[in-house]
């Protein structure tokens, strides 16, 4: 009874509250698990059209989050071959899942979807198949760059320009240890050979050391950085540069490397993948033609990340560009994703020191 | 009965969280320590040391004097300034960093220890506070009779001074555990690299989790090494009990300091609490970007007129016509200001409303793994917080509680995840372990098991300053240990376990590291937060951060207006 005094029966309350919630911890059994790195914004609003097609299916999205981007989830599908927990993995970008399939973790499925989707972008074992893409690209921050002179025709169009000519020592890149940063390097390792990589980014962080690049911890924040004008431009990805557009900053987009000598412009497709021996693979297929369908290009063309269909008849926008007007760089995906951990930790010791 | 339920208790907190740090221990491999050897990363260790030590310095300078003086003067607006002062370190420091970047160029070392004392600073004003309050009102008044004021504070900072350091050592664990603020705020000129830049980017490394955790080891020995003080400090200082004659310490007058004591508190708080929301407040109103010159025109124009688009720059660097319109006055800014406050407040209903909906899924979530992790701490703290205290293995028990806190919330998640998802568990329990790892039941046990320690360490303070004759009459009597246990104890630890409740469910629901690597805890409102600070969506994630941060101190808050009794961190 001396419990139940005002602090006790409050207590009890508390208790109450907790019991309550406890049988609501575990929850029904799955009928889809999807995992996915795209970002959680964009990619649950697909999940959910999904969903509302079929309100019966208990579907389980588990998104990666954006410290680890690209490589906790690809962790988790090697740690879970065992027994595989995933049925689809939607990836934002391609290195990764075609790791996975060499390792033999990804199963084969020809979606009738991706019947129209450039060749280019399937995997010739049907295994993964390549959708909707983002750009890496320059943001502008036109106010600052005007004060720094900049016209239409002189602009930062390069990636050496983080490094010297005239707008060095005004921009910014993500610290590329994770995300698309990360990826662009050991693109850039893989076309440049590993010596001539390893001091492209010595190159970068002796910049950052003398204060003449901003190292930013992401895509995202580089953006707000540059709409603010604390930084005049940098490199990010165009739906980072999309959302900056909407909020108003004045920021205009480049294509880097594109003059006849340069090597184009980083282009990373989404890859979407069922995983092999998932527990639900009649609804995995289901889930995948889906996502590979053109109405599902269309709405992430038409989303705030505004990427890019593959295909040239979707959909999109005016600020979406088609592939066709942009020089894309040719990159070996499967090479990259081999070499990745290797550049991943020549990275590490360039940058966390 | 009694050595059966502790022997329970025990398992269980072997189980949840001493187990998880053998398991991750266990993935270590010789290349992996070998690793350690890098000077690189011992000139990390010595920054991330310094930085700790800092900011240690820096919460005892401002929190030793704030918790004096809420706790024992007269100055105005104590009573306000006390409990807001404990908001900063139930806020998830990523808030913290963000809010104020977004308001000051302060950027790399010393922007991140100013962040870190602003976050942590009430650790060491909570214990400095509790002490001030236990000073014997005789034993003041008998220092103030032999050399006045100065000779009181003089033997007032003697008693106040080792829970002080208890509570900074406890800010330096949390100082070089912590990788949001200096990862969001070091970003201009040299990057500010501290060692769970490290630790996280070993985790990143493929299929070597055991590089990260044997990264791991010089920041757990460091962790360690301000604990096991921390423990003894808080002995000597709060925790002895109070004897039976004790008297209550007057309230000392401030006379002509009373305002600027006031001002300098209210300050201090105003940095750690008012700012921070502040900002997420004005954030969620669409901010800056509400007052932009075309928008003030229109509101001028046409007040019912929604806010004009943003202008569309499809030709980098064009040129921009010249504007006719001449730049806009004080005086037009002012006559705008109802029709853009009026849109300020849309923006912030619709990014609430929006908030809510996308995360509501996330926040429900939130709030029953916290609530579930707070009722199994407060339970595993009352029967092992009163087994430290009474029990004959003290310093052994205090010791284990300690270890779920002092390894860093990676390094905790990658061992939980390596215990219960592992293949042989599976083997052996026939992949039951591996269905229960997918449930959501899996995260709360996970926030459980981080944080055990603060419920043994709760109670067994409470335990501590409780008059053990009460027990021992109640034995003579021929009340068994559970009756006395539940009929003598716990009636005079309601409070504490109460706080237990309060503060793991804050920490629970602000805890991110951990999270981010056992699946079902990454669908939580803080993950949901930090994902969308990425995204830039300012309105929506402030809103967002608003509605967590709202939800992580409710119990709290409720609890102080309608409880009669205190919640009890320290007796």
């Amino acid at each position: 009874m001396r419990l139940l005094g005002s602090s006790g029966l409050s207590a009890a309350l508390l208790v109450l509250v907790t019991s309550l919630a406890l049988p609501s911890c575990s929850g029904p059994e799955p009928d889809l698990v999807v995992y996915t790195a795209v970002d959680q914004e964009h990619a649950e609003r697909i999940i959910r059209k999904f969903q509302d097609d079929h309100p019966d299916l208990v579907i389980v999205p588990v998104f990666d989050v954006e410290a680890n981007k690209t490589i906790g989830l690809v962790d988790d599908i090697r740690r879970e071959a065992h027994a595989p927990r995933c049925d689809v993995f939607w990836n934002n970008e391609i290195a990764n899942t075609i790791a996975l399939a060499d390792e033999g973790l990804l199963a084969p499925y020809d979606s009738p979807s991706a019947a129209d989707i450039p060749e280019r972008f399937r995997d010739p074992e049907h295994r993964w198949t390549g959708i909707a893409m983002r750009a890496r690209c320059i943001i502008l921050n036109e106010d600052r760059m005007r004060e720094l002179g900049a016209t239409p025709e002189h602009l930062p169009d390069r990636f050496m320009d983080l490094l010297e000519g005239d707008w060095a020592g005004h921009g910014a890149l993500a610290r590329p240890l994770s995300g698309t940063t990360l990826t662009h390097l050991a693109v850039l390792y893989e076309k440049l050979g590993f010596e001539q990589g390893h001091a492209l980014a010595e190159r970068l962080y002796a910049a950052n050391v003398d204060g003449e690049l901003d190292l930013v911890s992401g895509n995202g924040p580089l953006m707000r950085k540059v709409g603010d004008g604390q930084a005049a431009w940098g490199f990010t990805d165009t739906d980072d540069f999309n959302v900056g557009r909407i909020r108003g900053y004045p920021v205009s987009r480049v294509f880097a490397d594109q003059g006849e000598d340069g090597i184009g412009t980083l282009v990373i497709p989404n890859a979407v993948s069922i995983v092999a021996n998932c527990r639900h693979p009649e609804l995995a297929k289901e889930f995948v033609d889906f996502l590979l369908s053109k109405e599902v290009e269309a709405m992430l063309a038409a989303g705030d990340s505004a990427q890019i269909p593959t295909r040239d008849d979707v959909p999109r926008p005016d600020h979406v560009p088609n592939l066709r007007d942009v020089k894309v760089m040719d990159v070996d995906w499967v090479a990259v994703g081999r070499n990745l951990p290797r550049v991943h930790e020549d990275l590490k010791k360039i940058f966390l020191r | 009965m009694r050595r059966a339920l502790v022997i329970v208790a025990a398992l269980v907190f072997v189980a949840l969280s001493v187990a998880p740090v053998v398991a991750m221990a266990l993935r270590i491999e010789g290349d992996d320590l070998a690793a350690l050897a890098d000077a690189r990363i011992w000139s990390l260790i010595r920054r991330t040391f310094v930085l700790g030590v800092a900011v240690s310095a820096g919460c005892l300078a401002v929190g030793v004097p704030f918790g004096f003086l809420v706790a024992r003067t007269n100055m105005p607006g104590a009573r306000l300034l006390r409990p807001l002062a404990v908001v900063p370190i139930l806020m998830p420091t990523l808030l913290m960093a963000m809010t104020w970047t977004a308001l000051v160029p302060l950027r790399g070392a010393v922007a991140t220890g100013l962040l870190l004392v602003l976050s942590y600073f009430p650790l060491v004003a909570i214990f400095a506070a509790r002490a001030a309050e236990r000073i014997d009102r005789r034993q003041e008044e008998s220092a103030w009779s032999l050399g006045g004021l100065r000779a009181a504070l003089r033997a007032d900072l003697g008693a106040i001074l080792p829970p002080a350091l208890a509570g900074a050592c406890l800010a330096f664990t949390f100082a070089v555990n912590d990788f949001s603020i200096p990862d969001f705020v070091s970003s201009i000129g040299p990057k500010f690299n501290v060692y769970a830049d490290e630790i996280f980017a070993n985790w990143n490394q493929y299929e070597r989790p055991g590089l990260a955790v044997a990264s791991s080891l010089p920041l757990l020995a460091m962790t360690c090494l301000a604990l096991v003080p921390m423990l003894a400090l808080r002995r000597r200082g709060a925790f002895a009990p109070l004897a039976s004659s004790f008297q209550r310490p007057g309230t000392l007058p401030l006379g002509r300091w009373r305002w600027p004591a006031a001002l300098a508190c209210t300050a201090l708080v105003g940095a750690s609490v008012i700012v921070p929301v502040g900002r997420l407040l004005w954030e969620s109103t669409g901010g800056p970007t509400a007052w932009r010159p075309e928008a003030v025109r229109l509101a001028l124009v046409d007040p019912e007129a929604p806010p004009p688009p943003v202008a569309s720059r499809p030709t980098p660097m064009a040129p921009i016509p010249e504007s006719t319109e001449p730049p806009l006055s004080f005086d037009e800014r002012v006559s705008a200001l109802p029709v853009i406050a009026g849109r300020q407040l849309t923006t912030m209903r619709k990014g609430f409303t929006s908030a809510f909906q996308r995360a509501r899924e996330d926040l429900v979530r939130s709030l029953e793994l916290g609530a579930m992790a707070a009722f199994l701490t407060a339970l595993l703290g009352l029967v092992l917080g009163h087994a430290a205290e009474r029990g004959r293995a003290r310093s052994a028990v205090l010791l284990a509680a300690l270890v779920p806190i002092a390894v860093p919330g990676v390094l905790f998640g990658i061992g939980t995840q390596a215990l219960w998802d592992s293949p042989w568990l599976a083997e052996v329990t026939g992949g039951a372990s591996t269905r229960f790892y997918t449930t959501p039941t899996m995260a709360g046990l996970l926030f459980t098991g981080r944080f055990a320690a603060f419920g043994i360490l709760i109670v067994s303070g409470a335990v501590a300053s409780a008059p053990l004759v009460a027990e021992q009459a109640a034995a003579s009597v021929g009340a068994g240990p559970l009756a006395r246990l539940f009929r003598i104890v716990l009636p005079q630890v309601v409070g504490a376990l109460v706080a237990t409740w309060i503060c793991v469910f804050a920490f629970a629901l602000r805890e991110l590291d951990s999270a981010l690597i056992v699946t079902e805890a990454r669908r939580t409102a803080i993950v949901r937060v930090f994902n969308g600070v990425h995204f830039g969506r300012d309105e929506y994630v402030a809103s967002l951060a608003l509605l967590l941060v709202f939800t992580i101190l409710l119990p709290g808050i409720l609890w102080s207006a309608f409880a009669p009794r205190p919640a009890e961190v320290l007796p």
